[in-house]
């Protein structure tokens, strides 16, 4: 009996040493208590040398688990990152409601401008609903081009536009038996961003948000990708957009010919194909494409068209009209905060800028005192100054102000 | 040399073991019960004589973060903590911004602009008896 208690007072002794030793190799923890949730982490044990998200997302106020997830009091890497949202990607859709949403973040109401999700989830650009239609109607499977699937199901149940649905199904190509939709729902459903990007360096991006929102994907050290930001450079948008066509007969995707890219903007900006003018090549594709046509309306939508609506007019009036504008008055317009996120200009009230047609404000405009006005770059601060169709020698019919039209005069040859 | 025999030598062992072991149990299970994750958040803070700050003063407490007000009325305080989510507010004009998402507020801490609904938190100032003053932040 003696020696079984002498054997198992041995073995717990070296337990304890056993724990001790393993206890006094994890390193010592680095603790952040996060204003907002008053909950201790230990993330920055390992994290610190992470640069700051975004100024809108302090790591002091935010901490890392609201967003990521993960075990917060773990010191070991495996337990810690064991239940994190989207693995290194919280922004995936598959996450984004647990990760960005809650209602004071990204989930909140359209009245405040909060319902980013929402938005997104039911953009063209997630449900991919445009192409999906299109080619179902293009072989006979739907017989006209409304949009019945999307990448995920989803619903909305407050419709605001004339275009709006009230919902999607899923595109199950299971259930497709036409051997072109087949080829598509194999060959084509990488254009949104739920798909994983297409390998090459130029169509590296993210998921989800990060998909727009976290830039030049390429530039950062493998794993150290963190930074959110609306400043977003038009090569962002080129990961999706300008990197070649779908092949309606083979149904696969070509790319573009004049590889390796370009590196003039003038030259890498759009197809070789594509008519441009001096602007659409100079400026980044936000500075006048709104947040509204790049995340949605909170509306499910057919197509693109339906969603994307700014013109050349929106910027530059007609022969027979001068642009929208509006005299910022009230401290919480949306512009404000616009402006705060991306601060390439310094707004104030009384500022007068230029709105689209729906009433969303180009924040980054401004009415000069001599009736010109002024854009400043987004995503790189270049101040343009440019003037109304209004009074100029332009003789287009007022009505015939679509981009078409203008390319007809205004196109830069290469 | 002692006359150590094989059988005391083993029982002194065991004893030996025994005691530790217990020892050891005993500790750990102290430290247990003692844990804890973190000690409790800071709600009172030290901010030294009352006669550092003078009438007409309004000074930056970062540790809080908060301001520290004495006029005509005595000493005040308001928290810098922005009440839409809790990032740290920053002097700017004649108020306050928040650095995150751009809630502005006035010198007396009131919502001139959004997202922040409610005015910047006042906080309790008292002098204790040793003549320093004592900023609460519950």
């Amino acid at each position: 009996m003696k020696r079984f208690i002498a054997l198992g007072s041995a073995i717990l002794l070296l337990a304890v040493v056993a724990a001790w030793w393993t206890n006094s190799r994890q390193p010592k923890p680095i603790v952040l208590i996060p204003t907002l949730t008053g909950k201790p982490e230990y993330c920055l044990t390992c994290h610190s040398d992470l640069r700051e998200i975004s100024p809108s997302h302090p790591v002091k106020t935010f901490g890392c688990v609201i967003c990521h997830g993960g075990e917060p009091l773990a010191l070991d890497a495996n337990l810690a990152h064991s239940t994190m949202r989207g693995g290194a990607n919280p922004s995936d859709l598959s996450v984004v409601q647990e990760s960005c949403g809650g209602s004071n973040c990204h989930s909140g109401s359209a009245a405040d401008n909060n319902d980013h999700i929402q938005r997104v989830m039911t953009s063209v650009q997630s449900t991919y609903a445009g192409a999906i239609a299109n080619i179902l109607y293009t072989f006979g499977v739907e017989p006209d081009l409304t949009a019945r699937f999307g990448i995920h199901a989803v619903t909305d149940d407050v419709i605001t536009t004339t275009t709006g649905l009230p919902a999607l199904q899923v595109f199950d190509p299971t259930k497709q038996t036409n051997p072109s939709v087949l080829k598509f729902a194999a060959n084509c459903l990488n254009c949104h961003i739920n798909a994983q990007p297409l390998p090459g360096s130029q169509f590296d991006r993210l998921t989800g948000c990060a998909a727009c929102h976290t830039p030049d994907v390429e530039s950062f050290p493998k794993g150290q990708i963190h930074e959110l930001t609306t400043a977003i450079p038009y090569t962002q948008c080129n990961t999706c957009h300008n990197r070649g066509n779908y092949d309606l007969r083979t149904m696969t995707f070509v790319q573009r010919t004049d590889q390796p890219l370009p590196t003039d903007r003038l030259h890498n900006y759009y197809q070789p194909i594509a008519q441009f003018t001096k602007c659409e090549y100079t400026l980044d594709c936000i500075d006048c494409h709104t947040r509204t046509e790049a995340m949605g309306d909170g509306d499910i939508h057919s197509n693109m068209k339906q969603i994307q609506y700014i013109q050349c007019q929106t910027c530059h009036g007609t022969p027979t009209q001068l642009p929208q504008t509006k005299t910022l008055t009230d401290p919480n317009d949306i512009a404000f905060r616009l402006a705060q996120l991306n601060p390439v200009v310094d707004l104030k009230l009384g500022d007068t800028i230029l709105v689209t047609s729906k009433g969303e404000p180009l924040w980054n405009t401004r009415v000069l005192p001599d009736g010109t006005y002024q854009l400043v770059g987004k995503a790189t601060g270049q101040v343009f100054t440019f003037k109304p169709v209004m009074g100029s020698g332009c003789t287009q019919n007022g009505i015939d102000q679509s981009s078409a039209y203008c390319h007809t005069c205004h196109s830069v040859q290469r | 040399m002692s006359d150590l025999t094989r059988r005391d030598f083993l029982k002194l062992t065991t004893t030996a073991l025994l005691t530790i072991s217990g020892a050891l149990g005993v500790g750990a299970l102290f430290r247990f019960l003692d844990f804890q994750t973190e000690p409790p958040v800071k709600t009172e803070f030290d901010l030294g004589p009352a006669v550092n700050y003078p009438i007409g003063s309004r000074s930056l407490v970062p540790d809080v973060p908060a301001l520290l007000i004495h006029n005509q009325n005595g000493f005040s305080a308001l928290s810098l903590v922005c009440t839409h989510l809790g990032c740290t507010v920053e002097q700017k004009d004649s108020g306050f911004e928040c650095p995150c998402h751009g809630s502005r507020y006035d010198a007396n801490g009131k919502v001139l602009r959004g997202p922040a609904q409610k005015a910047l938190r006042a906080l309790r100032v008292e002098v204790n008896s040793t003549g320093n003053l004592i900023l609460h932040t519950d």
